[in-house]
């Protein structure tokens, strides 16, 4: 018989980084969840991805036993990667301080595919460009969908 | 260690952007709710001249109301250490709390009180790594616990009849809930403990036997300063790493003169026994 659910923590760790400090200390302990095991299991599974901001959704049995599924990371964490940035601009409607190809928006679009609300790829791609810009991240060249205008 | 919780009020629109750009200033863990972001930084780090400047960044796209409280250090993990169940490993060990009573069937009797630092036996590799420590001899030797956590490995040692111990964490709770456990289990005159990493470890200090629970990356990073400190004939368990990395972790241990002697997995975590030639 499948487990009970009684709730689900959502929550964005740094891969590799888990600990027991706020939030997951908070957000776990007081479900009476054991927190260590967590930070364990959560750090383990992303040891390739040291450092990356990781959104983790946590669900919680009544038996206090508890699974996890780690998402994609935020786009604007890919683009900072992708561009080679390591903050964005410090005024992002003027200066900009990196740039990325429409290639790697398409590939950050794919990758976080899964969690957005994009039914296509061209709709993710503008949503990621969009971001993209507001960090003051220049999108270099022709969108794919104007190159035959 | 106290954190600083910072709350930002915004638009979904920028919350990923915050995320990303408060996440390079060095805040560990984000939160995402109905009015924005909250941010988690250690007090130490948090710096307001740093924030503020990211935050005016952005403000002049979109409102950003943001304010900060301190959390004090406190035990989150309480809940779920005041009712833990008793873990047995064979028909050896029992590891259990002092609100559980003793059982005198099994000959290592553990007790642990955790107070959120990691070692009970309930996870694959604490129960993994004592279930080899069984099979290992320990009698008259030193022996090392790498990222002791609540010192649980070390104390088996000593139990089986480690002659001293050497424990440390990187992490305050840990050395602190190491002391406590070795004094509940009358560990006194033959136990060091600090807070540190193995760099800090004097050069000449020799062990008959290593003990690291710790992670794939910091094994890897940190194997060959554990062989300058055993033995020739001593022996290394590692683990907190999954199936996966084992290759990765033998390939190094290997390149660094360990013998790999054995390995054991459970739930897909692994543990692998090496010897120094």
């Amino acid at each position: 018989m499948a487990k009970e659910i009684t709730g689900y923590v959502k929550l964005q760790v740094k891969g590799g980084q888990a600990n027991p400090s706020p939030p997951i200390g908070p957000a776990l302990g007081s479900k009476g969840l054991n927190i260590m095991e967590f930070c364990k299991q959560f750090n383990g599974r992303t040891q390739d991805k040291m450092g990356m901001v990781l959104p983790v959704v946590i669900t919680y049995y009544k038996d206090k036993s508890f699974d996890f599924v780690i998402k994609t990371p935020p786009a604007a964490i890919l683009l900072m990667e992708a561009s080679k940035v390591k903050k964005g601009s410090a005024q992002p409607n003027r200066t900009k301080v990196g740039s990325v190809s429409w290639d790697q928006v398409r590939q950050i679009a794919e990758t976080k595919m899964p969690d957005l609300n994009c039914f296509t790829v061209d709709s993710a791609m503008k949503m990621i460009a969009g971001t993209a810009r507001s960090m003051g991240i220049t999108v270099a060249g022709k969108a794919p969908w104007e190159e035959n205008n | 260690m106290n954190y600083v919780e910072v709350s930002l009020e915004t638009t979904p629109d920028y919350v990923d952007i915050l995320t990303a750009e408060l996440a390079e200033i060095g805040y560990e863990s984000f939160v995402e709710n109905e009015d924005g972001l909250l941010a988690y930084v250690p007090e130490a780090d948090f710096d307001e001249s740093t924030l503020q400047a990211i935050l005016a960044k952005y403000q002049i796209f979109t409102a950003i109301a943001c304010s900060w409280q301190t959390l004090e250090k406190r035990n989150w993990n309480e809940e779920w250490e005041q009712s833990y169940e008793p873990i047995e490993v064979g028909d050896q060990i029992r590891v259990r709390a002092s609100f559980h009573e003793p059982d005198a069937r099994f000959r290592h009797d553990l007790l642990i009180t955790p107070k959120m630092s990691f070692g009970t036996g309930h996870h694959e590799t604490t129960w993994l790594v004592m279930n080899e420590q069984l099979t290992l001899p320990h009698s008259g030797i030193d022996v090392m616990d790498v990222g002791c956590g609540t010192g649980i490995l070390a104390i088996l040692a000593r139990k089986l009849g480690a002659q001293s111990l050497l424990a440390f964490d990187i992490d305050e709770w840990a050395v602190e809930n190491t002391r406590e456990n070795f004094a509940l289990n009358e560990l006194h005159e033959q136990a060091e403990v600090f807070e540190g990493t193995i760099e800090e470890v004097p050069a000449h200090r020799q062990f008959g036997g290593i003990l690291a629970n710790i992670n794939r990356n910091i094994l890897l990073r940190d194997i060959p300063l554990y062989v300058q400190h055993l033995r020739a004939g001593g022996w290394l368990v590692v683990s907190g790493f999954y199936e996966a990395d084992q290759s990765a972790i033998v390939q190094c241990a290997e390149q660094n003169g360990l013998l790999q002697k054995r390995s054991s997995t459970r739930h897909q975590w692994a543990t692998v026994v090496f010897e120094k030639r």
